[in-house]
């Protein structure tokens, strides 16, 4: 039993890497008042950027790199479009999405089957000797231990630093942040590039460790999942990291259902519960907190420009 | 008089079709008050943004101690020690003081050290405000104290306030012009933009004229040697009437009555609580306050727009509860808001079609009055801009190219064809002119002979000139209602807005 529990936690936390890096990524862009919902676009380019990159290098280094930066790229196209040009920033991201998925399905057609890298699971020393926790949180792949890092550093930058003041003025007032001497388009794009960077890195986690592999529904909404997450995490990297275990614990406990062959259900209708109950446990919980609507940033949405 | 710090020649500046400035010239020199008046789109907040790098200016160019000098953002007039306190204010509502002025000064101090020299500067001036305080739990005399902190910790040498004093009580306007008159001392340029003659009389050196984008006082002059009278033909190009007429007109049945109406501002603002008064047909009622006292909220669920949480209305002999309220229909109440961009207009349509938007019902045509008879809503458009004396090329130009003045006119003129039984007018001339100004007040008296009239306003003046009763609110609370022919009423209002109950 302990160790179902244990087995059944470990898989959580794999599951909601993905989830969590989107979303605090996400986080980032947003939280500069620039909405982009095209981070399951930036997610599935990166997954394949990364497996492809490893299929030809064979070197782990390099796959990561190059599925971290191919969602930073690609962030820039959104960024190019909302700020420079001050487009709609719901289409410009949709189109991003659209144009990312396209793209990762045809550049990718030729590696499907193929064998790239592969980064596995690397047991902490020590750490991962304790007793139940040691194996649900230490014995992971080097992605869930980078999030263990970047969750709280973003939140770190975005609350403790200067870097992360400018970036919330930003997002709350930008007319008010450029008087104050900030750089609008700059932060903004900045902002921008990193939250492409986090759905690169998630993307290739998905190709490099979690399904090793290159198929085109790889990523399964998860970018979608992040957005909603980003809503009702109330804007707080922190706050990510449990809804992203949320996700993450319903779609072991549909792998556990599966495995023990529970053929009652039909596992279509297990694959769907973890996207369903995350968004219904999500809206319950912020539709039961007050915060969130004035967590949202003034300006998000809000293209800038100065009268000259 | 030394060189000067801050030359500018020929600025010109267009927004589309209209020119904001033209061709001005105008030398700004160190340890004096330069007035710069005019009326209501004359161009002066266009002109001070420009030498502030909010703006670029299209033709012209910008000398500092001499040299050319260009700004391409407020961070490089910042730079340059040029600092300007918007008529709306420039701060992130959401963020503390100390994270506002850090984004400002972080640089120059790192964020520890900001919290020491926010206090600092703060004691030394005697601009008290808590830097652990959001900027929206501010009143907005605070609010532009964080603005001026601001600028002096940037050491700015150069500091344009544009009506600094349009949003401030008495008292906190007594204590802008002892800062003013300090700054003065220690030799920095100021620049004080504004409508308001005694502000210029008791504070200038020197004085500009704007009219049209234009400056028609080139020269600056002496304010010592000017007239109140000769101030004001200046900037309106004719004889103002300072003083209203107001004639005697004899009460009519009780329109509005109030019991203990309590509830809360919709937008999280203050409350207000146990709210009792009436109004009568023929007269005007006065609500004074320092903005941010309940009234917002109070004058949004009297004219329907939220719901109050207790208490009953009574209106044209009809009462209801404070839900019931909510849910009748509003279509015997006039209202002029007080944000005439936000509420009281859509910007971008036409004036004719604003000026329909509340009596849609009077332009009903063909297919059993699916339809809009869009002629006739142009002529009445035409008619009311001839009546109401209001500045615009055509019905159809969009009503957000207007300026504040003439917005508010079309508003107005929109809200008297109604017909209403209530006219409920918020803060109507906050930041008008005074052509527009008195404009606006003759309207008023008029409106009364035909209905009540509810005032809520921050303005003293307005108050005394129109009112017929005055209730003055102080923390969510009437504290009293006076009548206006109560003699030592000046005194008793301002203290009263003050909270100070003799
Ligand atoms: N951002 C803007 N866009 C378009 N027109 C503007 C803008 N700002 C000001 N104007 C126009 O320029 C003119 C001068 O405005 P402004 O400088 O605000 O006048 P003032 O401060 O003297 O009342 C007005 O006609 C106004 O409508
Ligand atoms: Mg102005």
């Amino acid at each position: 039993m302990i160790e179902d529990l244990t087995f059944i936690a470990q898989i959580s936390i794999k599951s909601s890497v993905a989830v969590l890096l989107a979303t605090v990524g996400g986080i980032i862009t947003e939280r500069s008042g620039v909405l982009n919902l095209g981070i399951e676009g930036m997610m599935l380019v990166g997954a394949l950027a990364g497996f492809a990159a490893g299929h030809f290098t064979q070197s782990p280094v390099v796959a990561v790199a190059a599925g971290t930066m191919a969602g930073g790229a690609l962030s820039l196209v959104h960024a190019f479009f909302t700020i420079a040009l001050r487009s709609n920033q719901v289409l410009s991201g949709l189109a991003l999405t659209i144009l990312g998925t396209g793209l990762a399905n045809f550049l990718g057609r030729p590696l499907i089957g193929q064998t790239g890298v592969r980064i596995r699971q690397l047991p902490i020393p020590y750490l991962s000797d304790i007793p139940v926790i040691g194996e649900v949180f230490f014995n992971q792949s080097p992605f869930a231990y980078a999030a263990y890092l970047l969750v709280p550093l973003a939140w770190f930058v975005l609350f403790r630093t200067r870097t992360g003041l400018v970036l919330r003025a930003v997002g709350e007032d930008a007319r008010s942040a450029d008087v104050a001497g900030v750089n609008v388009e700059l932060t903004r794009t900045l902002s921008v590039f990193v939250g492409g960077l986090f759905a690169g890195l998630a993307g290739t986690y998905l190709s490099l460790s979690y399904t090793p592999g290159w198929k085109e529904t790889m990523t399964g909404g998860q970018g979608w999942i992040a957005i909603a997450m980003i809503i009702f995490c109330t804007w707080n990297p922190l706050l990510a990291f449990f809804g992203a275990l949320l996700f993450g614990g319903l779609t072991a406990l549909q792998f556990f259902f599966q495995a023990t062959s529970m053929d009652l259900i039909p596992s279509y209708v297990l694959k769907m519960l973890p996207y369903l109950l995350t968004i219904g446990v999500l809206v319950l919980v912020s539709a039961s907190s007050r915060h969130r609507k004035s967590a949202s940033p003034a300006d998000l949405g809000v293209p800038f420009y100065r009268e000259l | 008089m030394s060189d000067p710090v801050i030359s500018l020649r020929g600025l010109s500046k267009r927004f589309g079709p209209v020119w904001a400035n033209r061709e001005v010239d105008l030398d700004l020199f160190p340890g004096r008050v330069h007035a710069l008046l005019g009326e209501n789109g004359a161009g002066k907040s266009t002109l001070m943004s420009i030498l502030a790098g909010r703006y670029g200016a299209d033709k012209g160019t910008l000398m500092m101690h001499g040299q050319e000098v260009t700004f391409s953002s407020p961070a490089k007039a910042l730079d340059h020690g040029i600092g300007m306190v918007y008529q709306r204010f420039m701060l992130i509502e959401s963020m503390s003081v100390a994270d506002n002025l850090a984004l400002t000064v972080g640089k120059k101090y790192g964020r520890r050290g900001v919290d020491y020299e926010i206090r600092q500067t703060a004691e030394q001036y005697g601009l008290a405000v808590d830097p652990e305080k959001r900027i929206f739990e501010l009143s907005m005399g605070e609010r532009q104290r964080v603005e001026i902190i601001k600028l002096l910790m940037l050491d700015a040498e150069v500091l344009i306030f544009d009506e600094p004093t349009s949003v401030l009580t008495p008292p906190e306007v007594d204590a802008l012009f002892v800062i003013i008159d300090r700054l003065r001392g220690e030799g920095k340029t100021i620049v004080l933009i504004t409508h308001k003659l005694e502000e210029v009389l008791k504070l200038a050196d020197d004085i500009s004229i704007m009219r049209k984008g234009r400056l028609i006082i080139s020269e600056p002059i002496d304010a010592r040697q000017m007239s109140r009278q000769q101030l004001a033909r200046l900037m309106v190009g004719r004889d103002v009437v300072l003083r209203v007429d107001k004639k005697e007109v004899a009460l009519g049945e009780t329109v509005l009555a109030l019991d203990g109406f309590s509830g809360d501002s919709p937008s999280g603002g203050p409350s207000f609580n146990e709210v009792t008064f009436e109004i009568r047909k023929g007269e005007i009622f006065s609500i004074i306050g320092v903005a941010g006292n309940g009234q917002t909220g109070l004058v949004s669920a009297i004219a329907g727009l939220s719901r109050a949480g207790a208490g009953t209305i009574t209106f044209d002999g009809t009462s209801y509860t404070a839900r019931e309220w909510a849910m009748a229909s509003a279509a015997e109440i006039a209202y002029v808001p007080e944000d005439r961009y936000q509420s009281g207009s859509i910007g971008s349509m036409s004036i004719a079609e604003n000026f329909g938007l509340t009596r849609l019902q009077a332009y009903r045509s063909g297919l059993a009055g699916l339809l809009l008879d869009r002629e006739k809503m142009a002529a009445d458009g035409r008619r009311a801009i001839g009546e109401h004396n209001i500045k615009v090329e055509s019905s159809e130009a969009s009503a957000g190219s207007l300026s504040g003045g003439n917005l508010q006119k079309v508003i107005l003129a929109r809200e008297l064809t109604r017909k209403a039984k209530l006219f409920i007018a918020e803060q109507p001339t906050q930041g008008l002119d005074i052509s527009a100004t008195e404009d606006i007040w003759q309207a008023l008296l008029e409106c009364r002979e035909k209905a009540g009239v509810l005032l809520v306003t921050g303005d003293l003046k307005e108050v005394l000139s129109l009112s017929d009763r005055i209730g003055v609110i102080f923390n969510g609370r009437i504290l009293e209602i006076i009548d206006a022919h109560d003699s030592d009423r000046v005194d008793r209002v301002g203290l009263l807005m003050a909270g100070v109950r003799s």
